[in-house]
């Protein structure tokens, strides 16, 4: 069922905002786990997955407008179908916390991937989610249906209101309709495989970073790094001939990059002793962890820029992040919020939603 | 009162408070609007800028920050009653960081220094706007500036990842840095192109990409418009995303042509500069592939090359596009629509029966990749009316960019020229959640007042206003 719901939404939101009622907006909830609790008294869902369908692709304009809830897979097979991609490349999670989210369990909407702003592999070389958004039309928490941007890579007319949605998560509005800039299809893909630290790692694709090279994802884990090159099949070619290494079996090589993306490889499994796995996102040359940390808990992407570390020690990992210049972020947990900016943040929530009716789980609050 | 607090603060030659050190301030690139300002501050650090903000602030003096002054859209136009804070002393480079591929710099900083003080360890700074030789950092923070290069390498807004910023309340945030993401809202991304009204940026921090490893420069000249818009939805639906693509119609051709000699067909209807850039590997592939592209779709002429020279010459005509056209006529006005690349033909015949219907000539240039056109306005400002003809055709314009689904500017900014258009735009409920932006970040209201966002009732005496659904916004609201 597809169809555009986007005048009963403003008719919730008008109701919850004359009723003072909070509103919890929800998708397939695929990224539910990744949400702190939240106190559901007195709110309401609202489930925008009925929201959906596509409502303008042309590819050579390279750009793909459709409603909020159509499903992140869809948007991919109709992006296939034209050998286009989303560049940002969103995770493709599945909902485990049902009593938060509800829909079909399905791998995500739209919507979600900018509320959640999350990007995948690719980030340092085809950019953010943020970085894609072209449009989007919301209901802002007064009930108000409102457009910002367009659907051209060039837009500069008012504030940017578009991006400030990316990794909001629902605090500013219900995200009706979002036009997302797309690429074209890498012609060829491949992995290079190399046995080495986490040390040397680092500094290879520091270097690497430096030169002109098809690069579009780094890993390193457990003493190995594997390099992702991909885009025009002769650029691919010679950068794999300068690059050496072992070449991973085409069989895999999609799966591997999809799986890291989507936390379905090994590191990412729960394990008895240590739960707890946090996402750093730091400068790329910033200093590893070190002794305190078996190399064992350490997945390194992004080129050096974003580190998986599974570890107990909250505090020990949040003086880490902030000793070398990053963050850190944890399923299940607030984000960190500098206090001034949190103030300002809150101010702008505001602005959109005066009476408090978006109940994001992700709070704006001050938080270390 | 204001005056003698900013004496007390600042050196001599950091406030300019006379008739003739003033004029140069007048006005920004959009010198058909010119106001004096009443006082011109130059500070040289950040705690100045903050103790500025403060005086400011407590007097209730408005705070018109500005960069170099080349703004298109009048964003750094003065108030005679308010305080310019002009940021071109604060000029250093502060660090050049290799590792993390940035670069930390004040914002008075020029565009182009940034590049070239990476150039050693080739790389660059991407976003490339006309006047990079000139505009800074901070400017192109607060426009969002893009240039010729932005359908694969973006505007500034994917460029920057952190600033300093001062707010008109007096914090100083520092926002992103040498990261990839950051927690909470993207404040980074509203600060962009933000026309100094939320903020004061003190300092950005950019990211720098390795230096192109070869380029191919390509031009194609058409018999007709429509064949060199076909051509750029070809490469483009082929897969192949150019590092620039810029389209020029006969009369901007052939201004072009008189004034830098750079070789262009001057029987075309349209040209088609293109650049590809990268690995040497699969450049001379993509080569190829576009030059098939472009004879399938019917140019009858195609010079390649690879030398940095014949490069030079082929891009000269495009870069001097401007000042040729300005050799045509004593006045002239760049328009900045953007629109969806396939509404190319309508447009430019749209644009063709204004020129006709308002007998002023006009030149086209259009960033092709990325949608972007700049219509010029051919005019004599001495003769009476005629600056007020040019501009009225000027918004006719821009409301056919929005009519095909596109906006009224690409990269320009709206500052004061645009007001108008905006109105067009936006609904009375979007320019009021916009206010609503402003109050949250400037809740004392005097970063650049009356620009970028025009008010309702600004809307309302225009006429313009966008009634939704028959349904007039704000009834309560008067209307005179």
């Amino acid at each position: 069922m597809s169809g555009d719901l986007s005048s009963q939404f403003t008719e919730v939101v008008k109701n919850a905002y004359a009723a003072e009622q909070g509103l919890v907006i929800c998708g397939h909830g695929s990224k539910g786990a990744w949400l702190p609790e939240i106190d559901l008294n007195n709110t309401q869902r609202l489930d925008v997955t009925r929201h959906s369908g596509i409502q303008a692709y042309q590819p050579e304009e390279l750009v793909i407008t459709a409603r909020a809830g159509t499903a992140l897979d869809e948007i991919n097979r109709v992006l296939a179908a034209e050998d286009q991609m989303l560049a940002c490349d969103p995770p493709r999670f599945q909902s485990v916390k049902a009593d938060v989210m509800v829909g079909d369990n399905a791998g995500g909407t739209l919507g979600g991937v900018v509320a959640t702003g999350l990007s995948g592999p690719g980030r340092p070389w085809s950019g953010a989610v943020r970085d894609a958004i072209l449009g989007v039309e919301l209901v802002n928490g007064k009930g108000e249906y409102l457009k910002f941007g367009g659907q051209v890579m060039k837009n500069v007319a008012g504030y940017d209101v578009s991006r400030l949605q990316a990794g909001a998560w629902g605090n500013l509005g219900v995200l009706a309709s979002i036009s997302i800039r797309v690429h074209p299809r890498w012609q060829e893909q491949v992995t290079l495989v190399f046995q080495m630290s986490a040390e040397q790692a680092q500094k290879k694709c520091l270097r690497l970073a430096q030169q002109n090279l098809p690069l579009q994802g780094t890993c390193w884990q457990g003493g190995v790094l594997y390099l992702r090159l991909a885009g025009h099949a002769s650029g691919v070619a010679g950068a794999k001939l300068a690059l050496g290494g072992e070449t991973m079996q085409q069989t895999v090589d999609g799966s591997f990059w999809s799986d890291l993306r989507d936390h379905r490889v090994d590191f990412f499994q729960p394990k008895d002793d240590v739960q707890k796995i946090w996402r750093l996102v730091v400068p790329s040359a910033a200093p590893l962890p070190g002794a305190w940390l078996s190399s064992e808990d350490l997945l390194i992407e992004w080129g050096g820029g974003l580190r998986w570390l599974r570890h107990a020690d909250e505090a020990a990992v949040k003086a880490h992040a902030k000793s070398v210049g990053g963050w850190c972020w944890a399923k299940g947990e607030q984000m960190p919020i500098d206090a001034v900016q949190g103030r300002y943040m809150n101010e702008l929530k505001r602005a959109f939603d005066p009476k408090n009716i978006f109940r994001s789980a992700m709070s704006l609050q001050h938080a270390d | 009162m204001v005056l003698q607090q900013l004496q007390s603060l600042l050196p001599s030659e950091c406030l300019i408070t006379d008739g003739p050190g003033l004029r140069p301030y007048e006005t920004d690139g959009l010198t058909v609007i010119r106001e004096m300002p009443w006082v011109v501050v130059l500070p040289e650090t950040e705690s100045q800028v903050v103790a500025i903000m403060r005086i400011c602030r407590e007097q209730g003096v408005s705070v018109i920050a500005r960069g170099a002054g080349t703004g298109l859209s009048g964003g750094a136009r003065p108030h005679n009653d308010g305080v310019v804070l002009g940021l071109s002393k604060m000029n250093k480079i502060l660090h050049i960081d290799v590792d993390n591929r940035v670069a930390r710099v004040q914002p008075g900083v020029r565009n182009l220094a940034i590049s070239q003080a990476a150039q050693p360890h080739g790389m660059y700074y991407a976003p490339d706007p006309s006047s990079q030789i000139a505009c800074s950092i901070g400017g192109n923070v607060a426009e969002n500036a893009g240039g010729v290069h932005c359908l694969k390498y973006g505007l500034t807004v994917h460029n920057v990842l952190g600033v300093r910023v001062l707010t008109s309340d007096g914090d100083v945030m520092e926002i992103g840095g040498a990261l990839y993401d950051n927690p909470g809202l993207d404040m980074l991304a509203l600060l962009c192109g933000s026309e100094g009204m939320l903020g004061i940026v003190t300092e950005v921090t950019v990211a720098l990409l390795p230096e192109p490893e070869k380029k191919s420069v390509i031009l194609a000249g058409f018999r007709q418009v429509t064949d060199a818009g076909n051509a750029v939805a070809s490469i483009i639906g082929a897969g192949i995303i150019p590092a620039g693509m810029e389209m020029m119609d006969k009369l901007a051709v052939e201004a072009a042509e008189q004034f830098a000699h750079a070789g262009y067909p001057l029987d075309a209807a349209a040209i088609l500069i293109i650049e590809l850039d990268g690995a040497a590997a699969e450049l001379d592939a993509v080569t190829h592939q576009v030059i098939g592209h472009l004879q399938a779709c019917g140019a009858y002429q195609i010079d390649q090359a690879d030398d940095a020279q014949t490069q030079a010459r082929l891009w000269k005509g495009r870069k001097s596009a401007f000042p040729a056209v300005g050799r045509l006529s004593p006045d002239y006005i760049c328009m900045d629509g953007t629109i969806p690349r396939h509404k190319l033909a309508q447009v430019l015949t749209q644009i063709d029966t204004l020129s006709k219907a308002y007998d002023l000539a006009v030149a086209n240039v259009f960033h092709a990749a990325d949608g972007n056109l700049h219509p010029l306005i051919l005019f004599d400002a001495n003769v009476p009316g005629q600056t007020d003809h040019a501009m009225a055709m000027g918004s006719e314009i821009l409301r056919c960019c929005v009519a095909a689904g596109g906006t009224v500017t690409g990269e320009h900014g709206v500052g004061v020229e645009k007001l108008d258009t905006m109105c067009v735009q936006f609904t009375a409920e979007e320019l009021d959640q916009f206010f609503r932006i402003k109050d949250a970040m400037d809740p004392s209201g005097i970063l650049n007042p009356g620009k970028g966002i025009p008010t309702l009732t600004r809307c309302g005496e225009l006429g313009g206003m966008h009634v939704h659904k028959g349904r007039l916004p704000f009834p309560e609201l008067e209307r005179f």
